[in-house]
């Protein structure tokens, strides 16, 4: 009884070590983990049988199990299922040439020839067969891929739609007020951006940015008109712009002549924009102030402000005619719905001092009249401005100002050269200093000697030698 | 097409052919030009494209690459950064989806 129940006892012992040891040796494959093995039914018979024949086929080598198994997977620690159709293993890595420990019938099974075409399957009701999945995968693997090539042929064709719109822009502006029989061509002699006679109207600097020149007036050098239209060819910008819209603009830069225009610093535009500008701009900022209405006369629309030097430039700049015809209440809601500012002065900071630059919103293409009135100005001005002369006690006012702004220009550039010498004298004190510390302790120390000789040279009595006859 | 006019101003014609003078473009020194923000940021996408091998910005690096193409304004100055900033979109591109694998991470 004794023997007998001592016999039982070892097979027991036996058949746990031989059961542990086939756990180990799972657990070796790939996606197991020797915790996860501890579970296991005890069942032998359960261990081989369990197991669906692996067909030989090279599963995917990043198979990503979902969230909802990795969850799973926590609560109850069991081999991992895939929903991979191309293996169907529980193993993460099937290797084709490892057959160890599968059983004779297993390697019968991947032997026997394949059932007929004609015979059905055998599918489990309880579990339904995931066909769906594979295509999900494909579709979600590829919709970056899909996205940002769409994205590119996005790009590609507003480019190309983009340029067109800001070109057929451009060319409806020159079209309407640079070719024959227009108000510039009544202007100006020479029209177009190049020396020849057949040479372009516009120069096209960037594909949001044009320029049209033109030269050959009275009191006047010439005029630069440059477009900057919205950035239509690039669909970042384009997508910016419906979250921040702005519009498309028209600067134009008048160069006067030196002896044509008189001191003057005026300036005008949307009660906004004359604000920032009189505290931006740098003459404004300087020379002139925000000028109040005058009592008892036709005066600009509320929209706008007048920055000037002196009322005497404000009054005489604001004629009936450009009030009737633009800035005037009525006028201003019909014509000068574009307008946005203009600047006339003598003392504009740059290479040309004297000059006016007008800045007006474009409107599209089909409706270049609504700026007819606006550019008319431009010209109006240049003779407005050209035969305009200051009284003599506002002259002497203006005088006194620039020689004021001159004097200061003057202390300015005499302060900046000097912070530059003191500049190059603390540099070259500097590389002095370096030198010196660079020589070695032995010449310092030899310049200590020939110093020290020197100097008792100097402290020994002077002795007057008299030569014997 | 640039028109000159030969004929004589009278008292009314603001023209004067003599006082014409042709166009001379001013030159811009590159600092003075805008800054290419979207060249810019495709390098940094491309690069890190190669480096953590993200597919997202290499594919996002070739999208500011077209837009900086788009935008370019100085040839000379731009088309280098536009260059680098494409040669790293491409080669993100090219190891990312030709190149090997990653190793798969053991449970």
């Amino acid at each position: 009884m004794n023997r007998r129940s001592f016999s039982t006892c070892f097979l027991l012992i036996l058949y746990l070590i031989s059961l542990h040891h086939h756990l180990l040796s799972a657990s070796q494959f790939e996606g197991f983990d020797a915790s996860e093995d501890d579970d296991v039914s005890d069942d032998s018979s359960d261990l081989h049988h369990s197991l669906p024949p692996p067909t030989i086929t090279q599963s995917l080598p990043d198979p990503q199990p979902s969230s909802h198994d990795s969850t799973s997977d926590q609560s109850h620690p069991e081999p991992p299922q895939y929903s991979d159709p191309s293996s169907t293993t529980p193993f993460d890595f099937w290797d084709e040439d490892e057959f160890e420990g599968l059983p004779v019938e297993e390697i019968e099974a991947i032997d026997s020839p394949p059932t007929p075409e004609n015979a059905t399957e055998t599918v489990d009701p309880e579990t339904p067969q995931d066909t769906t999945a594979p295509s999900e995968k494909k579709k979600k693997s590829y919709a970056i891929e899909i996205g940002c090539v769409c994205f590119l042929i996005a790009l590609g064709i507003n480019y190309i739609v983009g340029k067109r719109e800001n070109e057929s822009l451009a060319l409806a502006w020159a079209a309407k007020f640079a070719s024959k029989d227009t108000i510039f061509h009544k202007n100006f002699s020479l029209l177009g951006v190049g020396d020849g006679v057949e040479s372009p109207l516009l120069l096209k600097e960037a594909l949001n940015v044009f320029k049209f020149y033109a030269s050959g007036r009275r009191y006047c050098h010439g005029l630069l008109a440059t477009m900057e239209l919205k950035s239509r060819h690039d669909l970042i910008s384009r997508v910016f712009n419906l979250v921040v819209p702005c519009k498309d603009e028209i600067t134009v830069e008048v160069y006067m002549n030196e002896e044509a225009m008189d001191h003057v610093v005026f300036a005008m535009a949307k009660k906004k924009a004359a604000k920032t500008m009189q505290k931006e701009v740098k003459d404004l900022q300087r020379f002139a102030g925000i000028v109040s209405p005058p009592a008892g006369r036709k005066w600009v629309s509320e929209e706008l402000n007048v920055i000037s030097e002196s009322k005497e430039v404000a009054g005489d700049l604001i004629t009936d005619t450009v009030l009737d015809q633009v800035f005037g209440d009525k006028a201003m809601e019909k014509y000068g719905k574009n307008f946005m500012s203009m600047h006339i002065s003598d003392q504009h900071p740059g290479k040309h001092r004297k000059m006016m630059l007008f800045k007006f919103s474009l409107p599209d293409a089909k409706h270049m009249d609504d700026i007819v009135r606006l550019v008319a100005l431009i010209p109006y001005y240049i003779d407005l401005v050209g035969r305009y002369r200051l009284s003599s006690q506002a002259r002497n006012k203006t005088e006194t100002g620039r020689q004021k702004a001159a004097e200061e220009a003057y202390k300015e550039l005499q302060n900046a050269r000097q912070e530059a010498l003191q500049k190059k004298k603390a540099e070259r004190k500097k590389l002095m200093e370096e030198a010196e510390a660079k020589l070695s302790a032995e010449v310092i120390r030899k310049k200590e000697v020939k110093e020290r000789a020197r100097q008792v040279k100097k402290a020994m009595p002077k002795i007057k030698m008299s030569r014997g006859h | 097409m640039s028109h000159s006019h030969g004929n004589t101003p009278s008292a009314n014609d603001p023209r004067q052919p003599s006082a014409a003078k042709p166009y001379t473009p001013r030159p811009i020194a590159p600092e003075d030009l805008p800054v290419d923000y979207s060249g810019f940021i495709a390098v940094i996408l491309g690069v890190s494209g190669v480096m953590f091998r993200y597919k997202i910005c290499s594919w996002l690096a070739l999208i500011f690459c077209a837009q900086s193409l788009a935008n370019m304004r100085n040839l000379e100055t731009d088309l280098k950064q536009i260059s680098m900033a494409m040669m790293f979109a491409i080669m993100g591109l090219v190891t990312n989806y030709l190149g090997p694998n990653r190793p798969a991470t053991k449970k």
